[in-house]
């Protein structure tokens, strides 16, 4: 089932789905309203995510952090479909996956601009690091854009741990495991610096026991 | 210190190190120079554990250990500490939080408690003197946005936080510029003492001017092919190499 919500015209909220299991929604932003969600996965349970979101007044703002740790033989897969349908609003994308083990993981971003929303300001971006060779990531990032003045950007990358970085580290004495954590914690550090203490600590303690 | 016999080592099938031979004592400074291709850098690889390289035979002793079963944390808990020709970025890792981490590991090894954070942020202020090295760089990321200068002094900050035993400079004259250099190496002239030892990798003689070395070895083709005085840098300076590989 869908869940429904509406953040109304000149309201703040923030939005933090932790752990969410075949989560459904739709938000709708009204005028001058600003939103920030946090979606969180790390508890290792096959997972279907949709989060819609429309925009249906002017100078509104919204903000997406999304992180998620894979790991067994999972399968999660977090969609966003953000739709700009008016103009003068901005939203902005964060989503990192650490894809671990044999697990499967996607994200799939749909990022509209209705033709008159003009001066739209938009960017998606999706970065993944797998952790091991039978780990799999897909992302699927899609723009549809119809109006002409506006400032939209996507990328996606994925990649494995910085093994130059990791010898550097073990250079400096630090141990494999250490290293690795440090550089897996700076990773994450910008999707999950918004949480409250204890969700924050609870995605790191989970960073250290996939290591 | 440091006995290195008869060490072959190759990376992805190729071989580049064809039986290196190289002896050094406490107190020593050794130069190793040579031509581009000859092995100097993946001889440094070699000595700190870089998981790219294999060793096909040889054996490397330090301080009367198997250097080469130990994996590369526990060879720089052990002293030997590398000085990167291409220090690597580390993007949101604090200085300050990597060195604390990187001074601490080595101290748990050696059975020592933990630095406290005021004994920490001291040694971080003496070393950082040393290489004249602005304080904002340590609040920032490892390397991250350091010029090529700033990037070598933190590399020698580094090795003055860590007080190693075998410090191996592998080009770090590269790159800088001759007031660079000489706060480079007079922070490596500084740090020297009679128990430690330095190996210095370089393409040019301009930096022996201020390392004075006790010997110099010329790499060629993963050998070394001759072993002189401080005298010899000058000689190649002036000679180059093609004298001796064409023999």
């Amino acid at each position: 089932m869908t869940e429904r919500i509406q953040i109304s015209a000149g309201e703040s909220r923030h939005l933090v789905l932790f752990n969410p299991h075949d989560a459904s929604i739709d938000i709708v932003i009204e005028r001058d309203a600003r939103l920030i969600v946090h979606i969180v996965s790390t508890d290792g349970v096959d997972s279907d995510n949709e989060i819609h979101v429309s925009f249906t007044g002017k100078g509104s703002e919204a903000e997406f952090y999304g992180f998620a740790l894979t790991r067994g033989t999972q399968q999660l897969r977090i969609a966003t479909h953000v739709d700009h349908e008016v103009g003068e609003c901005k939203s902005r994308q964060l989503f990192k996956y650490l894809v671990a083990e044999r697990s499967k993981a996607s994200f799939y971003g749909l990022l509209r601009v209705a033709p008159d929303a003009q001066h739209t300001d938009a960017a998606q971006t999706n970065r993944n690091i797998l952790l091991s060779s039978d780990a799999k990531m897909h992302t699927e990032p899609q723009l549809e854009i119809y109006a002409d003045d506006v400032k939209c950007s996507h990328g996606a990358t994925t990649g494995q741990l910085d093994e130059s970085a990791l010898f550097y580290m073990q250079q400096r004495c630090l141990s494999a495991q250490t290293a690795r954590a440090m550089l897996l914690e700076a990773f994450v550090e910008d999707v999950i610096e918004g949480l409250d203490e204890q969700q924050y600590r609870k995605v790191k303690q989970s960073i250290h026991q996939a290591l | 210190m440091l006995q290195i016999k008869d060490l072959h080592a190759s990376i992805a099938g190729k071989e580049i190190l064809k039986g290196v031979n190289l002896e050094v004592h406490a107190g020593e400074v050794h130069a190793i120079m040579g031509p581009n291709g000859a092995g100097k850098s993946t001889l440094s690889a070699v000595l700190t554990g870089h998981p790219s390289y294999t060793v096909t035979s040889g054996s490397v002793v330090f301080r009367g250990k198997d250097l080469l079963q130990m994996p590369p944390e526990i060879r720089a808990r052990e002293g030997v500490f590398l000085s990167f020709q291409y220090p690597v970025e580390i993007p949101g890792v604090s200085m300050t939080n990597f060195m604390r981490t990187a001074v601490n590991s080595k101290r748990e090894y050696e059975g020592k408690e933990p630095l406290s954070a005021t004994d920490f942020l001291r040694l971080m202020r003496e070393k950082k003197q040393l290489v004249e090295l602005d304080s904002k760089l340590t609040n920032r990321s490892v390397n991250e946005g350091f010029s090529g200068g700033e990037k070598k002094r933190n590399e020698i900050f580094q090795m003055a936080m860590l007080d190693p035993v075998l410090s191996i400079l592998d080009e770090t004259d590269s790159g800088l510029d001759i007031d660079a250099l000489r706060i480079v190496a007079s922070g490596v002239n500084k740090l020297r003492t009679a128990d430690n030892a330095s190996i210095v990798i370089t393409h040019y003689q301009r930096l022996l001017d201020y390392i004075v070395p006790d010997f110099v070895h010329v790499l060629a083709d993963g050998k070394i092919i001759l072993t002189g005085g401080k005298e010899l840098a000058l000689e190649l300076e002036e000679k180059g190499y093609d004298w001796l590989t064409k023999k």
